[in-house]
């Protein structure tokens, strides 16, 4: 009897380790939930809006934006920002088939959530879709799926000053080899050229997905092709693992890449510590935040070679899609249609810093706007969309991040390994579509 | 009139069976189900693959990492917290001024949630602005990023796991020591046996029970180890640093392949289930009673 108890309890434990568990989630995490005031909701609709966009104020800016939609249609809203494990949340409530009215689709409107959304094609705000963002967010069949308040335009973001006193001029940056010189220069004056946050992990994920698109996918045709029917050749790949590691080798990255957070490096950056970081323009604001003196500003992503084209990546910001198993279909789009009005739209696009997303909304995107109005619809500079959206199967973006923190670990097979998990994984997850 | 009162008895049971049959059981089994489907973690389809995923398990050399990480992350921090756990509990069976003090301050990160204890540890360890950096810079040395070497958080990983939860060990042993009775001890001196040989032949083979329950409690705590993991590397750099919980949650969430990440939770569940029905059987047989 007491084995059997014993037996039991061993097992119950046990049990514990084979359920799945939920990554914890760091403290600085931040939850906010507010329901418009209910004194002005004059229906018994409230519509569920899960939003993934951090920080107070553009938080603020989301709730003040649902009262006034309840104080104009008498509709409610239950606005929530559920913290940094957002992804996770959706991808919970997509199992069980309870996803909320309307929610923010940050990148996935196609690739991830297109079978639980409502193509938006008949709404009226379809007509002034931003054309840099209109292939990422519709489908083969013309479907268009999210509202781009905003979009997101990533390069590389950088400090000024830093590289000023190294004596670099961005606009001379064109090719790898031309980085590689800028960060040679920004070393020599005792400051870090790369900073990277690598407890994060989805630091290196930008990093190797920022620059793949540049060595694989622009202005190549072939590679697009391959990698889109499942045909690509995976050795190909050194190249960008290459790339990565003899940045590593060179000692271009800050000594604790690998275990230092997100928020290290902004803080370096706002020290004029660093110089480079791979991260939206998004990303300027958190630093601007640490030390609004400095100086910042963003680039497109030099090309492999001399004669191609730098690029500029556009994708989601900012971008609400609505459920098409929603209860209240007639309320949620009669949401939809007051967020893509020109003066709400206008308002949460300049709260974010970053240019609307409709071709109708002007935004003020504040220090950012000698950048944006540089690099927007600038025929020198391609403007492309993520690559592992675009070209990867879902959920690779693992594979982005653990790969680049594999290369700069320094482990012995480092760079071979990061190929062959990227191989393996790529043709594990085709094979599943 | 009896056979009555045992029923009524057995009915106190079902609560209890209830809440197990719905919060483990059944999860349980359909993570089995899973394990042998190609779901993503989201969608509404699944399609059943048969036993592909644990053919793949075999086959992935994260899956290995990640294997001989948790077997050194439980060995290892059942080695140091047993024989530490017994050390302190020597030590404070003995009276002494302020020994209630001691087995509180020893007993007190048993206390904190591992989670925050690998925060706590995080910025001990880390290299910018690290407690331990701070110190060897104090003395004239560069820092070292030992979360970034992989052998290195290994070890961290262990040390801490073991710091923090000898306590339990010590309260166990300090237990069976106060069980086992003084007049064997007697009877040893009166033989005029050593302080090493009263505890070779009395206190080690009469403590077997409590070496028995520490043991296996610590092991399969840290076959299970996730929150400090999570907290200290987050799994890497890479995949090194991994156990099988935590490679469960990136396959699950990250990566997309709750499937297979089901498939590696079931093989997590029988590793367990196999070590620590080895290490009890082995225990059992060498159990004394007093």
């Amino acid at each position: 009897m007491k084995k059997l108890v014993v037996t039991m309890l061993i097992a119950t434990m046990a049990i514990a380790s084979a359920g799945c568990s939920k990554a914890p989630e760091e403290p600085k995490t931040e939850t906010t939930e507010t329901t418009a005031k209910k004194e002005k909701q004059e229906t018994d609709v409230t519509l569920e809006f899960l939003y993934n966009l951090n920080g107070e104020a553009i938080s603020n800016e989301v709730q003040a934006v649902c009262e006034q939609f309840t104080e104009e249609t008498g509709i409610g809203v239950e606005a929530i920002m559920p913290g940094s494990n957002f992804s996770d949340i959706m991808k919970t409530r997509m199992a069980s088939n309870q996803l909320p009215d309307v929610w923010t689709t940050h990148g996935w409107a196609v690739a991830r959530y297109a079978e639980y959304l409502e193509p938006l094609n008949d709404f009226g705000f379809a007509d002034h879709i931003s054309s840099s963002i209109e292939e990422q967010i519709t489908d083969k069949d013309g479907n268009l799926y999210t509202l781009p308040i905003d979009m997101d335009l990533t390069g590389i973001i950088y400090n000024v000053n830093v590289l000023e006193e190294a004596g670099v001029n961005v606009d001379d940056l064109k090719t790898w080899d031309d980085f590689n010189e800028a960060c040679k220069k920004v070393k020599s004056i005792g400051k870090t050229p790369i900073q990277m946050g690598g407890k994060d992990s989805y630091t290196f994920g930008n990093l190797m997905d920022f620059i793949a698109p540049t060595f694989i996918t622009n202005e190549d045709e072939a590679n697009q092709e391959a990698l889109l029917d499942g045909s690509f050749d995976w050795s190909k790949w050194n190249v960008v693992v290459d790339q990565v590691a003899s940045w590593n080798a060179e000692g271009y990255f800050n000594k604790d890449a690998v275990t230092a957070d997100f928020m290290t490096g902004v803080k370096a950056l706002a020290a004029e510590e660093a110089a480079f970081m791979f991260h939206s323009a998004s990303g300027i604001s958190e630093i601007y935040v640490q030390n609004p003196d400095t100086e910042m500003g963003f680039m497109p992503l030099p090309a492999r070679e001399d004669g191609l084209k730098t690029s500029l990546m556009t994708g989601e910001h900012f971008a609400i899609g609505m459920s098409k198993t929603t209860e209240h279909p007639e309320e949620a789009k009669k949401f939809m249609e007051f967020m893509a009005r020109e003066d709400i739209c206008a308002k949460l696009a300049t709260k974010c810093g970053m240019p609307s997303g409709l071709d109708n909304v002007e935004s003020d995107t504040g220090r950012l706007e000698p950048f944006y109005e540089k690099y927007t619809n600038n025929a020198e500079i391609l403007n492309i969309p993520y690559f592992d959206r675009k070209y990867l199967p879902s959920g690779m973006w693992n594979d982005l991040c653990v790969t680049g923190g594999t290369i700069l670990s320094g482990q012995d097979n480092a760079t071979e390994e990061a190929v062959t998990q990227m191989k393996n994984s790529y043709e594990e997850k085709k094979a599943q579509e | 009139m009896k056979v009555q009162k045992k029923a009524a008895i057995n009915l106190f049971y079902i609560p209890a069976i209830v809440l197990f049959l719905v919060f483990v059981i059944y999860p349980f089994l359909h993570g089995i189900r899973i394990s042998f489907t190609n779901w993503n973690g989201y969608s509404q389809t699944m399609k059943f693959v048969g036993i592909d995923n644990y053919v793949r398990l075999f086959q992935d050399a994260n899956v290995r990492t990640a294997l001989v990480n948790t077997l050194v992350y439980g060995i290892a921090s059942t080695i140091i917290q047993n024989v530490l756990g017994l050390a302190y509990a020597l030590f404070l069976n003995t009276k002494f001024k302020g020994r209630s003090i001691v087995r509180t301050v020893i007993y007190m990160p048993v206390m904190i949630a591992p989670l925050i204890m690998g925060y706590i540890m995080y910025f001990l360890f880390q290299y910018d602005g690290g407690a331990l950096n701070d110190i060897i810079m104090l003395l004239g040395h560069e820092p070292v990023d030992l979360l970034a070497n992989s052998s290195a958080a290994i070890a961290i990983i262990v040390m801490v796991n073991s710091l923090q939860f000898v306590g339990v060990s010590m309260v166990i042993y300090l237990a069976g020591l106060q069980n086992v009775p003084n007049m064997y001890y007697e009877a040893a001196m009166l033989d005029g046996a050593s302080s090493w040989q009263r505890f070779k032949h009395i206190t080690f083979p009469l403590l077997m029970p409590a070496i028995s329950s520490s043991t296996i409690l610590n092991l399969i705590g840290g076959l299970k180890l996730f929150d400090l993991v999570m907290a200290l590397t987050s799994g890497g750099p890479g995949f090194t640093t991994h156990s099988l919980s935590t490679l469960v949650t990136n396959q699950y969430f990250s990566a997309q392949s709750a499937g297979y990440a089901s498939a590696i939770g079931i093989f997590a569940f029988l590793l367990i289930m196999v070590v620590s029905n080895v290490v009890m059987k082995f225990f059992d047989k060498r159990e004394v009673d007093v």
